[in-house]
């Protein structure tokens, strides 16, 4: 009982709340919850037209944000794309943060000869454009969610495994490692009792940060053509087709782009507010 | 430095292999039996094993590949399957669109970035050094296509100064050319800014708690004097090794761009040559600009071994 006593004043600074975490993460929630709620409830259908109802203007009863080209509900639209930016974002982040893991595990714990071939290799990597490789791959794998994913898993693993690994280094060379060492611990039981819960902070933030660059990237695709496409809807792709079908002056054109800037704005704000809360060291950098 | 220098080529010339490797492979392996895909689906037996012959595309695999570098390592690229036209050629006709744009784009970057990185640097925890702080955030949310998309819409629909879109090339008109490349520069520019003003801040903050700069004002020096003096060059060492990580993201912005402003540079025409199936002409273009990404890093690590001792003697 008393330990807890003890612990908690530390808990209360750690909670030590700024505003970019407030924000970041009162949009976050927004986000999500708009994008759970589409499962549920949306205004009409986003995919089927109604060109009845074709270019009704923002403010319309039943259309609120009005229709595109075929007549589709915009909110409609906004919302089932908001899913696509969690699946492909968040499913992209989460695979490259588990292999980063894993590979940056392995080149700081491992020895020298797997750290240069696993760091030299992240290197190459990161050299290597992604948005043409993108190209390349969905030419190749053909478009959608999937190749779209696969694409920013190869962007980020290698960004993923470098900073995964110099955290690790620098928890490997803490004193209570070295005890550990000496108490017998083998090297897997130290990374995964030690190491992983002292560089969890670092992958929240990183993940949070991916999950923000993975939205950027999906859009950047979908408005390529080569990124998601009908059924699934993106955001990038409903700014491709408002320019194609009626012209960028269109609100068409501003609904997608203010959705992509608030949600990503929110995520980087979240994972900025996170860092200095979990890693008060860091504070006034970047 | 010769040791260092020597390290530096050895991981240019492997990453360029690597890259290469893996760019075959990509291309190649979802590839299906290319000859008949670019021949349709009325081509005779004969007519697709003889382009395949002409090629080398029923050689094996690897025996491609080796032909394939060691053409490129005496400057042939290859050529299209359907214009005949050399990859060489293809490529510099682009060249006059895509390089001024995202040279322009990056150096707009840089102009608004060192400075305004600087200032939100020297006002942290100021009203103005925070507004700076959100202004960048939040242009590091906008897309680059949104932001092309804005500007055209202000610029180009609204105020109607310049073109939304489109080329004009330099032969026909040179005013032209420029007025077709102002606003996808401006896009280009002004989103490499919010990232560049995040790191080019640190950067100064950073070297502004260094001792030296302390000396420098212990000595009699303002806080300015001493920015300006030690302060920025050593910035400076950071800033560079950025601007090589983020040469990568310039061309993907500019992919982008091209394709906002209906530019015929360089990504519209691999878009258009990946739906042709032009696997040769792809695959040397991507390579191309890859050995560039490559060399330009490479450059940039040799730079900061130059300019900064410890960096070369690191172990």
């Amino acid at each position: 009982m008393n330990t807890t006593t003890a612990v908690a004043p530390r808990r209360r600074r750690r909670l030590e709340l700024n505003a970019s975490l407030v924000v970041g993460i009162a949009l976050t929630i927004g986000f999500l919850v708009i994008a759970i709620v589409s499962f549920f409830w949306l205004p009409s259908n986003p995919n089927i037209p109604n060109i009845k109802n074709r270019m009704l203007p923002p403010g319309t009863v039943d259309h609120w944000l009005g229709t595109d080209g075929l007549g589709r509900d915009i909110i409609a639209q906004l919302m089932v794309g908001a899913r696509t930016s969690i699946l492909v974002g968040a499913g992209g982040a989460t695979i490259s943060l588990i292999l980063g893991t894993i590979a940056g595990l392995v080149a700081a714990a491992y020895g020298k000869i797997a750290d240069e071939t696993i760091s030299r290799g992240a290197d190459i990597m990161l050299s290597i454009p992604g948005m043409v490789t993108a190209l390349v791959l969905a030419a190749t794998m053909g478009s959608g969610a999937l190749t779209t994913i696969f694409a920013l898993t190869a962007f980020f693993t290698p960004s993923f495994t470098r900073v995964i690994r110099s955290a690790a280094m620098s928890v490997l060379q803490e004193d209570f490692i070295t005890s550990a060492k000496l108490y017998g611990r083998g090297k897997l039981f130290i990374l995964a009792r030690h190491v992983i819960p002292n560089i969890a902070g670092v992958m929240i933030v990183q993940f949070t940060l991916y999950f923000a660059a993975g939205i950027l990237t999906e859009a950047g695709l979908s408005y390529l053509g080569v990124g998601v496409t009908r059924p699934s809807i993106s955001w990038g792709m409903m700014l491709n087709e408002a320019q194609q079908t009626v012209g960028i002056s269109s609100p068409l054109a501003m609904w997608p782009g203010l959705a992509i800037v608030i949600v990503v704005l929110g995520l980087n704000l979240l994972g900025d507010g996170l860092r200095d809360v979990l890693d008060p060291k860091l504070k006034r950098r970047s | 430095m010769a040791i260092y220098a020597l390290r530096k080529l050895a991981f240019f010339l492997g990453a360029v292999f690597v890259a290469s490797l893996a760019i075959f492979i990509l291309i190649r392996a979802a590839g299906g039996n290319v000859a008949a895909i670019v021949l349709g689906k009325d081509a005779t037996a004969d007519a697709i094993n003889a382009l395949a012959h002409a090629y080398g595309l029923d050689q094996p695999l690897p025996v491609q590949y080796f032909n394939w570098i060691t053409n490129m390592l005496q400057g042939d690229l290859g050529q299209s399957f359907r214009t005949k036209e050399s990859v060489a050629e293809l490529v510099t006709a682009r060249l006059s669109v895509s390089v001024p744009l995202a040279l322009s784009g990056l150096l707009l970057g840089l102009i608004i970035a060192i400075p305004v990185g600087t200032y939100a640097a020297r006002n942290v925890g100021k009203p103005s050094g925070a507004v700076l702080a959100l202004i960048s955030q939040i242009g590091i949310a906008v897309p680059v296509f949104w932001a092309g998309i804005l500007l055209s819409v202000l610029f180009g629909v609204k105020l109607g100064w310049l073109p939304t879109g489109g080329w004009i090339d330099w032969r026909e008109s040179p005013i032209g050319a420029i007025r077709s490349l102002v606003l996808p520069v401006l896009s280009l520019g002004l989103i490499m800014a919010a990232v560049l003003i995040r790191y080019v801040r640190s950067a100064v903050l950073d070297v502004m708690n260094q001792d030296f700069v302390r000396t420098a004002r212990a000595v009699g020096m303002t806080r300015t004097q001493a920015l300006l003096s030690v302060g920025l060059r050593n910035a400076a060492l950071p800033i560079v090794t950025i601007v090589g990580l983020q040469i990568a993201e310039l061309i993907g912005g500019t992919v982008i761009i091209e394709m906002v402003f209906s530019l015929p540079g360089l990504s519209r025409m691999i878009l258009a040559n990946v739906a042709a199936r032009e696997v040769i002409v792809v695959q040397s273009t991507v390579m191309l600009i890859i050995i560039f990404v490559i060399f330009v890093n490479f450059v940039v690590d040799l730079l900061y071994g130059v300019l900064d001792p410890r960096v070369r003697n690191a172990a």
